[in-house]
């Protein structure tokens, strides 16, 4: 594999990157963990007070109208459309080097940046997502509703489809440093990607989208963070962001999307660790096999012990234990957006810049569209070693202080009142572990 | 439930007493905690390789006495395997690492850094390539045909 003198390094690639968080934050962060998932079980409210999608204050009608009007909608659409055949551009007919913008769109712009657009400005993917559009197009021509289907999508598969499309992106990133910036896999991944979502919803409908489209699904779930939301009725609100979280609804494989999102970042952060580059790199032969098995047990690892923590729950509140796991498993959205921030701030604003400057001659014949992209100073960010450590300490500590919120919420609502507090125990040690994890991770790196 | 609630609070205090000691030590200690750490930061100008914004390979350089705080790193290549293999070692803005290099092969290592570095190993014992780190950060030096992680540079 030949090297390029720029320094963009997709994910993967050694590279530069953040020095570990100091002794001193990790123990502060678990002490202020620690304190606060007590404080919660003890001193917090006792009824339910989250409203879910009945919430929220209206926005202005003036307001509203402009969110919904063609003015914002369709310059939006339009941006997302041409950034997607851009890129598309660059990955048919550009170098197969890594002066290529295809890398960083996909694995900074795209996976990461689509986490601050959504907290930003809610579930714009879904208003954005290309293949929704070109699947509408065709239906379009083919004069059929585009969420008619040949057959009822099945409720019970829920974002299955979707958790098994996200294990195979981050399968992508993460796994194999030569498949992760082989432009040839990057771009057959998602020619089948297309494909799959394509064929799916001409025989499901567009509900197809929501239930199995990776990063849809990943952008409106972190979107539940979002101040913004909308009623049963369509009515465009402001909310309280932990309410808009309360109303995620409980389908089916929201556990298994969340244990992919969550145990492949700590499966990133892990295998740049010494620890793991001393066993692994001894085996070059079987790299891959370990690294899959190895991400794949994180994932496996969060499903099982998320499903065991809601399954203690439902047996202390003499619950359905089937219904359990997808019932909790939306207070783990702010650990995975806490972990989302430690892990890729840095990688993300960096490699973001040179992707930006990329994008300005993605077919490397001597453009320069984006003179205003090389203005930036994309390794700034690491002059701070202090402010990105504290940001990565905090972004941890409020994840897990949203997600035992939300979990107390939803365990007092049901569970019977003689046993809230015991019942919340088990998934309170859990998220305790998962940041406790999250930290030394941080800290070992 | 009372006893839930004292527990609650006892919990809680203690956990604040953890954070307030944790804090006062962990500002100091951080720092001295750490294992590979040579000797305090060095204020003495170190040999700097020509840094320049394209990969160069660079031959060995004449073997000039290392600092006296000199990071010093042994890589040892034999029959396809290389050593070590992973390691961290932690060293200061501007001070010097050395790499002394045993190979049976050539080879190149790369220092991920920005300029990239790039050192040409050839066939030979008691190689030696001395560069400095400018900016904070961790930096993989990597090698080349094999493609490992050789060691990773924590510098702060």
């Amino acid at each position: 594999m030949t090297h390029s003198s720029t320094q963009l390094l997709a994910h993967g690639v050694g590279g530069r990157s953040d020095l570990p968080i100091p002794a001193g934050y990790a123990y502060a962060a678990a002490a202020a963990a620690l304190v606060v998932s007590f404080a919660v079980l003890t001193l917090a409210w006792r009824s339910s007070k989250f409203s879910g999608n009945a919430g929220g204050r209206p926005l202005a009608a003036a307001a509203a109208t402009v969110v919904d009007s063609r003015l914002i909608r369709v310059p939006l659409v339009v941006l997302a459309m041409t950034f997607a055949a851009w890129v598309s551009m660059a990955a048919l007919f550009g170098p197969a080097s890594l002066v290529n913008p295809t890398f960083g769109s996909v694995y900074a712009l795209l996976w990461v940046g689509l986490v601050p657009a959504a907290l930003l400005l809610g579930p714009i993917y879904r208003l954005c997502n290309p293949l929704r559009w070109l699947h509408r197009g065709a239906c379009a021509l083919a004069r059929i509703s585009p969420s008619a289907g040949v057959v009822p999508y099945p409720a019970r598969l829920g974002m299955w489809p979707a958790a098994s499309l996200l294990l195979a992106f981050v399968w992508l990133e993460l796994v194999d440093p030569a498949t992760a910036t082989d432009l040839t896999s990057v771009t057959l991944w998602f020619a089948v990607l297309g494909a799959v979502l394509l064929l799916g919803a001409a025989v499901y409908g567009d509900t197809w989208f929501a239930a199995a489209d990776p990063f849809e699904v990943y952008s409106t779930l972190v979107a539940r963070l979002s101040p913004y939301g909308r009623t049963n009725k369509g009515t465009l609100v402001v909310r309280n962001p932990l309410d808009n979280l309360d109303g995620t609804a409980p389908s089916p494989g929201l556990v298994g999307v969340v244990s992919v999102l969550l145990g492949s970042t700590a499966f990133d952060s892990f295998r740049e660790s010494s620890r793991w580059l001393r066993f692994s790199q001894q085996y070059p032969d079987d790299t891959m096999w370990l690294n899959t098995i190895t991400l794949v047990g994180f994932c496996l690892a969060v499903l099982l012990t998320l499903t065991g923590a809601s399954a203690m729950v439902a047996g202390i509140g003499h619950m359905r234990r089937r219904d359990m796991p997808n019932l909790f498993a939306h207070s783990i959205v702010p650990i995975v957006v806490g972990y989302v921030v430690a892990h890729y701030l840095s990688f993300f604003v960096s490699t973001g810049i040179t992707t930006l400057q990329q994008l300005g001659d993605p077919l490397s014949l001597g453009w320069n569209l984006t003179p205003w992209a090389y203005e930036l100073d994309k390794y700034a960010i690491y002059d701070h070693p202090t402010a990105i450590a504290v940001t990565k300490v905090v972004a941890i500590v409020v994840g897990h202080v949203l997600a035992v919120i939300a979990a107390h919420d939803r365990a007092i609502r049901h569970l019977p009142r003689t046993q809230a507090l015991v019942g919340q125990l088990p998934l309170l040690v859990l998220m305790v572990a998962y940041t406790l994890t999250g930290l030394w991770l941080l800290f070992s790196s | 439930m009372p006893t839930a609630r004292s527990a609650g609070f006892a919990a809680s205090l203690l956990t604040i007493g953890l954070t307030v000691v944790a804090c006062s030590n962990g500002a100091g200690t951080d720092r001295a905690e750490e294992q590979d750490k040579s000797t305090a930061s060095s204020t003495r100008p170190s040999d700097e390789v020509r840094n320049t914004s394209d990969v160069e390979p660079e031959s060995s350089s004449t073997p000039s006495e290392p600092a006296a705080d000199a990071v010093v790193i042994e890589v040892k290549q034999e029959g396809g395997t290389i050593e070590p293999l992973g390691d961290t070692v932690k060293a200061d803005v501007g001070q010097q690492i050395l790499l002394v290099v045993d190979s049976d092969a050539s080879d190149e290592l790369h220092v991920h850094s920005e300029p990239e570095k790039s050192f040409e190993v050839v066939a030979a014992q008691d190689q030696r390539f001395s560069f400095t780190i400018e900016a904070p950060g961790t930096y993989d030096v990597e090698s080349h045909s094999l493609g490992v992680v050789v060691v990773k540079l924590q510098v702060s």
